[in-house]
């Protein structure tokens, strides 16, 4: 074994099949240089990771959940030169050529454009490097994604940092996980955290977090008053992060957005942040290689007093009624506005005459009628906004991904 | 396709009404201008018969025409139906 290990080497991991140290975790037999590893479950992902940082000298690593990956897309690996594995099965590439060292790939849910494989490596993931309270982390995140490898290289390279993983069939039964591993740290998206205050906020009080954390999805301040309610002693943080754009915004004032102060402001070692035409637009360091200078985002950044909210996606969040916009994200925070209101789905619908209507999906967490819904709507929004189909669902719908696709 | 009876996308047409604290009159030969039934309003209802049929209207092919009465309506969206 290579005697270079890494920070974060004592600090302990527990998984579906793995409760021990990172150090501790047993190494592959010998395997390609180049691999995509194709897992099951956080058992074999992390695995791979920590294969990944022991011969990080030599080996070039995806980690990808098999559910998410289809034949198409697993040639399309080996024909770029990884080699395909399943554990313990392995598949050699299609491409002969060396193994980038320390390269991580990435895959994009394409949120600049196409899906595509982005470029990191465990430095350019680890976003957090200064010294940090002991925590035991939870990490629910889809395995291999952007925020999931945050999680990772957090427990990997800070000591003290220990981590739990959820799998997704465990999703609900979280809190009671979290509070059976001694879990002080979480981090997932506005829909799970909806959710589980949905679901389990008794369980959820139970778990003694001093660290909350949500990204992924636009945040807003009623999910963030919400968690304060329960959580009054932690600390609750706001990242926007990417694949592409690495972790550019940490709030941690429990307030919904950045302030405006931060906007086209020159830090060493932080990104710039801007809008440009109602987009977010970052330029950053830690951003995945090859980008633009400047990516532009695709999400939509409002400035409201001395705040910068980020409301949603710029290319979904428009709704043409009638020749008049209607933005999804607005309406669905008037919904989520509503006290009986838990969670909000606002999209549009192909309708005669005027093209598309607006629907909403709501779930609630009190007494409201649809119809005290939509005279709460027509109170604040116009008309052309407002809801024509509402429909309650009985509970928040959440995907491998954490989020709801709002 | 199954299709809905005329009286019951009227009472349908009833229910969006109601939603805007307004009243669908028994003539079909009323004026929608008269009653405040716009543009959105048949929207909605084409969606409330789409979700009580299960099943999507193809939207483009009865083609546009003038909708002015209570009975334009109900004729359109008959034609929605078997289009």
């Amino acid at each position: 074994m290579s005697e270079r290990l890494s920070a974060g080497a004592d600090n302990r991991v527990v998984s579906r099949g793995y409760v021990g140290r990172w150090r501790d975790i047993d190494e592959a037999p010998d395997l390609p240089d180049a691999a995509a590893f194709l897992v099951a479950d956080n058992t074999e992902a992390i695995r791979a990771v920590w294969q990944h940082v022991l011969h990080a000298d030599r080996r070039e690593t995806l980690v990808a959940a098999r559910s998410r990956i289809g034949a198409e897309q697993e040639q399309g690996f080996r024909e770029f030169g990884l080699a395909v594995v399943r554990p313990p099965d392995v598949q050699p590439a299609l491409l002969d050529r060396p193994a980038e060292p320390g390269r991580i790939w990435l895959l994009t849910s394409g949120s600049t454009g196409r899906p595509k494989q982005v470029a990191h490596t465990l430095d350019s993931l680890t976003t957090v490097g200064t010294d940090q309270p002991p925590r035991t982390w939870l990490c629910p995140y889809a395995t291999g994604a952007y925020a999931w490898w945050q999680v990772v290289t957090l427990s990997i390279q800070v000591p003290g940092q220990d981590v739990v993983f959820v799998e997704p069939d465990e999703i609900d039964a979280w809190p009671a996980l979290a509070e059976q591993h001694g879990v002080t740290a979480a981090s997932g998206t506005p829909t799970f955290w909806r959710q589980a205050i949905f679901r389990a906020v008794d369980t959820l009080s139970r778990v003694p977090l001093r660290q909350v954390t949500l990204g992924g999805e636009p945040v807003d301040q009623a999910i963030l008053d919400r968690l304060h309610e329960v959580y009054p002693d932690a600390r609750i943080s706001w990242i926007y992060a990417s694949s592409e754009a690495g972790a550019a915004i940490a709030v941690h004032d429990g307030q919904a957005g950045f302030p405006t102060a931060w906007l086209d402001r020159e830090t060493p070692g932080r990104p710039r942040l801007s809008v440009q035409d109602g987009e977010l637009v970052i330029a950053s360091a830690k951003a995945a290689e090859g980008m633009d200078a400047q990516i532009h985002t695709g999400d939509r950044a409002e400035i409201v007093g001395d705040r910068v909210l980020i409301t949603g996606r710029i290319a979904s969040d428009e709704i043409n009624v009638g020749g008049s916009k209607a933005s999804a994200s607005g309406v669905r925070a008037v919904l989520l506005a509503h006290p009986a209101v838990a969670w909000a789905a606002v999209k549009g619908r192909r309708a005669p005459l005027v093209g598309n209507v607006v629907t909403a999906q709501v779930v609630l967490s009190g007494d409201a009628t649809e119809a005290d819904l939509l005279a709460w709507c027509n109170a604040r929004l116009p008309d052309y906004s407002v809801p024509r189909r509402l429909r309650v669902l009985p509970e928040i719908p959440i995907k491998e991904s954490l989020k709801s696709d709002v | 396709m199954t299709t809905l009876p005329r009286d019951q996308v009227r009472s349908m047409m009833g229910e969006v009404l109601a939603a805007q604290g307004k009243e669908l009159p028994a003539e079909d030969g009323a004026l929608l201008e008269t009653i405040g039934f716009r543009s959105l309003d048949f929207s909605e209802l084409a969606l409330r018969v789409e979700d009580e049929l299960d099943e999507e209207l193809n939207f483009d092919a009865p083609g546009l025409r003038s909708i002015e009465t209570v009975g334009d309506v109900l004729t359109f969206i008959d034609q929605l139906q078997q289009a």
